[in-house]
């Protein structure tokens, strides 16, 4: 389903969460998909069972999946409300930052706003 | 559950073990790591029952070790220095340990040996030291212990064997709750598998944390400023610092959004925030003082 990277300096944890977040935004894994067991993906992918369950706790408290007792765990409906502040903030220093470069290459405003806005309305549209 | 409590021990006046306290949650694959030395063979020799403790109590599921049959039956232990029966082959040992296990799955061991691609007719004493290790990780495997320990285990073994050696551990964790207690220097390899870690130094234990838990609060920092203010970490617990031109290097034991806090407040030029490897905290807790040491790794 996804790699690990050892070498990374990121925990295993970090990487179990990143990645299935990358996978359910993306929509490669839609939403009400059933997800692998904890025991499943972690003899796929070699790794301590206990990580994968806390990594699946963790993106359970995020909102990216559900757990249905007995049956498994499902990716979530994107969320309408509730916001996580934390996280607002750190995606916005994430774009803040990207913009900073745009500007350092030496493209002027109107050149980024061309570059993002059909990012922004072709995520708007498809919802 | 392994649960070291207060257990002491001298060799002569030696004083190999220290007051030292070991707790391993069912389930859980837990690293032990020290400098050589430190008394992890030690230990493992108390924990699995072959070395009596002066004063303390070592306990699995509740139950003391030492000369406890019952409870050695559920444990399987992989030595540093294996031991065969020196006229042995890997059949004839295969039948010493069915009768010495009640869990003994034949098909697994069949399965392993195949996959392991091991010769069951060769002599065990004929076989090269990383065979010798695959021939007694197939045993104890097909023992279906409850508590596997292991001392260095993956020493000597290639790559793909060891890849396979993992998967077979993960695998009895994820489907049967086997609790693993491993002892290595190969710290990059217990930090992709170990969920717990427990630091020793001269028999007593530095430090017994959840590794996520451990690696998410230090953090190895690079900051430059255009301009420096003063003093502007005295809010974290910082445990290294040195200035290497305008670029300050640190270590600061700290949660990472306070440290983002305090560090973004002045405007830094260039700011990298890392979390530190087990290798770095291992070295930062027990190569701590030495300076010599310090500025080779950091």
């Amino acid at each position: 389903m996804f790699q690990l990277d050892l070498k990374s300096r990121k925990t295993i944890y970090e990487q179990v969460v990143d990645n299935l977040k990358e996978l359910i935004i993306a929509e490669v894994l839609q939403p009400e998909e059933k997800l692998p067991s904890v025991r499943e993906l972690s003899k796929t992918l070699t790794v301590n069972p206990n990580t994968i369950q806390k990594a699946y706790r963790e993106l359970e408290y995020q909102g990216y999946i559900y757990t249905v007792t007995g049956l498994g765990t499902f990716v979530a409906e994107p969320r309408e409300t509730a916001i996580n502040p934390i996280q607002l903030e750190e995606i916005t220093a994430r774009i803040e930052n990207d913009i900073k470069e745009l500007y350092f290459l030496g493209l002027n405003v109107e050149e980024i706003k061309k570059i993002i806005l059909p990012f922004v309305e072709e995520r708007g549209e498809n919802k | 559950m392994i649960k070291v409590d207060h257990v002491n021990k001298n060799f002569d006046r030696f004083k190999a073990l220290d007051d030292l306290n070991i707790n391993v949650n069912k389930g859980s694959i837990y690293g032990l790591v020290g400098t050589n030395g430190a008394g992890k063979t030690t230990i493992i020799k108390h924990i699995t029952g072959i070395i009596r403790p002066d004063s303390g109590q070592i306990t699995i599921g509740g139950e003391d070790v030492f000369d406890n049959r019952n409870v050695k039956q559920k444990m399987g232990f992989i030595p540093d220095d294996l031991f065969f029966f020196s006229t042995y082959n890997l059949k004839e040992m295969s039948k010493f340990y069915k009768a010495l296990y009640p869990n003994w799955n034949q098909e697994r061991y069949a399965h392993m040996v195949t996959q392991f691609d091991l010769d069951e007719g060769n002599k065990l004493s004929k076989f090269s030291k990383g065979m010798q290790k695959q021939a007694a990780f197939v045993l104890i495997m097909s023992s279906m212990p409850d508590y596997l320990i292991l001392d260095e285990p993956i020493d000597g073994l290639d790559p793909i064997v060891r890849k396979l050696v993992w998967k077979y551990i993960v695998e009895d964790v994820a489907e049967r709750e086997m609790t693993v207690l491993v002892s290595s220097h190969n710290l990059k390899e217990l930090e992709g598998i170990c969920d717990s870690i427990g630091i020793i130094a001269k028999g007593h234990m530095i430090m017994e944390r959840d590794l996520d838990e451990l690696k998410s609060d230090v953090h190895k920092i690079q900051v430059a400023y255009k301009k420096k203010p003063e003093n502007p970490y005295k809010n974290l617990n910082v445990l290294h610092l040195e200035t290497r031109g305008t670029v300050d290097l640190l270590i600061v034991k700290d949660k990472k959004e306070l440290v983002e806090q305090t560090i973004w407040k002045n405007n830094p030029v260039l700011f990298d925030l890392l979390p530190l490897s087990l290798e770095e905290i291992f070295i930062y807790e027990l190569g701590g003082a030495d300076h010599e040491i310090q500025s080779i790794i950091f």
